[in-house]
């Protein structure tokens, strides 16, 4: 089995897990490293990996409150790399997209991704921490 | 702002090492941030002042609401209580203006000239007599921080009083602090340069500028002070604010024509109309002009349909990076400005120009 990979977020990049024994994939926080592809590279080793024996249900939540652009990119590429789990296997796969209440940027860019994913895609609003 | 807003300043900035100003509501956040910035973007050569420098910005800026009447709002005008700190060869400089009574003015002027005349020994003198003095008048009253101002900086506070009607002025005062390990020869700059620079950033309305190096930690400490500053705002506009100035802010460190080892930049956020303006400035390669303005060209001319469409597209496939065809960064920008990119190239010499972009949401 392969070893997770669990990141804690810092001021400039996400936190992310990748941990099968936990049954958990999760990237979130803020991704805005200025070399969003040095950052990611082993995310896709990880994945490439993965997608060739995966789980029955992989469920993965990605939960950014902000990306730059090339951030977006390098999302987009874990996205496609989860496809080949539909394309290849007969496995299930799920992308959650959380958003903030009243966080609409992140929404929107969340159903921008759907709309070029060709994942089965949800997107779920989850109530404001500070109140 | 316009484009020739930010060519300007970035002319009268020219020579600073890093400058930062900022015009609006005083918190401990934005001045924790603000001595952050110079902390982690001075010149090695001036790394032994970090401590005395912060000292000052904080004395300063406590100034600012000691004296200040102005009340809170988050509406601003030209006498906003305004800050600027600049590093412009051996020299920091650090200004504050702010609303005072009228009636206050001689008080504060006598402290002042007081603290200007006084010998180093009678100085001391004056702070231990004051430091246990029992009787201090409320508001700050003997004038502590002026004195502490003179010992750290063993120079003069310039300062000046603009009135405003009948009731208030704004104070100007000015903080020097030499580096006396090195000497530029570069002449002094004035308290007029300072009250210049906020009559101009006032009738501009702009509310944030920093002048520096971006390819050093300048980018993290400006985007929290600009989320500080974001509080009132909703959450909408906060994420479209932060999100743009990421993108544009991480430009410039990265395209912008290396000088003497530096990626020299101007950033300026504004507020007008109702709407919050961007503006940046650097200087890039001439070999790169015509591809920048093709791009820049090309996102303009389109509708944001036909920029979601890009966007997707090249969401997918990835860019490729040959001339003409631009970046996610650049399409998401285009799509979300209102209007469109605004910029401007202007030939400086026969290696690199200047590009302004300005940019409204």
């Amino acid at each position: 089995m392969l070893d997770a990979i669990i990141l804690e977020k810092t001021k400039n990049s996400p936190e992310i897990i990748l941990d099968i024994e936990n049954n958990s994939f999760k990237i979130a926080g803020r991704s805005i490293v200025e070399n969003p592809g040095e950052f990611y590279l082993p995310i896709y080793t990880w994945l490439d990996e993965y997608v060739k024996s995966p789980l029955d249900y992989t469920n993965f939540i990605i939960d950014l409150e902000y990306f730059n652009s090339s951030s977006a990119r390098q999302i987009m590429e874990i996205i496609m790399l989860l496809e080949k789990i539909d394309e290849n296997t007969d496995k299930k796969v799920k992308i959650s997209w959380l958003y903030e209440e009243g966080d609409e940027m992140s929404k929107e860019r969340g159903d921008e991704i759907k709309l070029v994913s060709k994942l089965d895609f949800e997107i779920k609003e989850y109530p404001s921490e500070d109140f | 702002m316009t484009t020739k807003t930010i060519y300007d300043f970035y002319k009268l900035l020219e020579n600073d090492n890093i400058s930062f100003s900022y015009r609006g509501s005083f918190s401990n956040n934005i001045l924790t941030m603000a001595t952050q910035l110079f902390k982690e973007n001075l010149e090695e050569e001036h790394s032994k002042l970090k401590n005395k420098l912060s000292f000052l910005m904080i004395e300063s800026f406590q100034n600012i609401s000691r004296y200040s009447e102005k009340e809170s709002n988050i509406d601003l005008d030209e006498t906003s209580e305004f800050f600027l700190t600049r590093n412009v060869g051996d020299t920091f400089y650090i200004i504050s203006a702010n609303l005072i009574d009228n009636d206050k003015i001689d008080m504060v002027r006598e402290k002042l000239e007081r603290v200007n005349t006084l010998e180093k020994t009678e100085l001391n003198a004056l702070y231990r007599e004051v430091l246990t003095n029992k009787q201090i008048s409320e508001k700050g009253g003997a004038g502590l921080g002026f004195i502490e101002m003179v010992r750290k900086t063993k120079g003069k506070l310039p300062f000046d009083f603009v009135k405003v009607d009948d009731k208030q002025s704004m104070f100007f005062m000015q903080i020097e602090l030499k580096n006396p390990k090195v000497d530029d020869g570069l002449p002094p700059i004035k308290l007029s340069d300072a009250k210049f620079i906020q009559e101009m950033v006032a009738l501009e309305n702009i509310l944030m500028m920093h002048k520096g190096d971006f390819s050093k930690e300048a980018v993290g400490p400006m985007l929290r002070m600009v989320e500080e500053n974001m509080q009132n705002v909703s959450l909408k506009v906060h994420k479209k604010i932060f999100h743009f100035l990421v993108e544009i802010l991480q430009n410039i460190s990265k395209h912008a024509y290396p000088i003497n080892g530096k990626h020299d930049g101007l950033f300026q956020i504004g507020f007008g109309d109702n709407k919050f303006h961007i503006g940046t400035g650097n200087f890039i390669a001439k070999n790169e002009v015509e591809n920048l303005r093709n791009q820049l060209d090309m996102v303009n001319s389109k509708s944001v349909d036909e920029l979601n469409e890009l966007y997707r597209k090249y969401l997918r496939e990835g860019k490729s990076t040959k001339s003409g065809s631009a970046g996610l960064g650049l399409i998401d920008l285009a799509r979300e400005t209102d209007d469109m990119i605004k910029y401007e190239f202007t030939e400086e010499n026969d290696d690199y120009s200047f590009f302004s972009l300005t940019v409204k949401f």
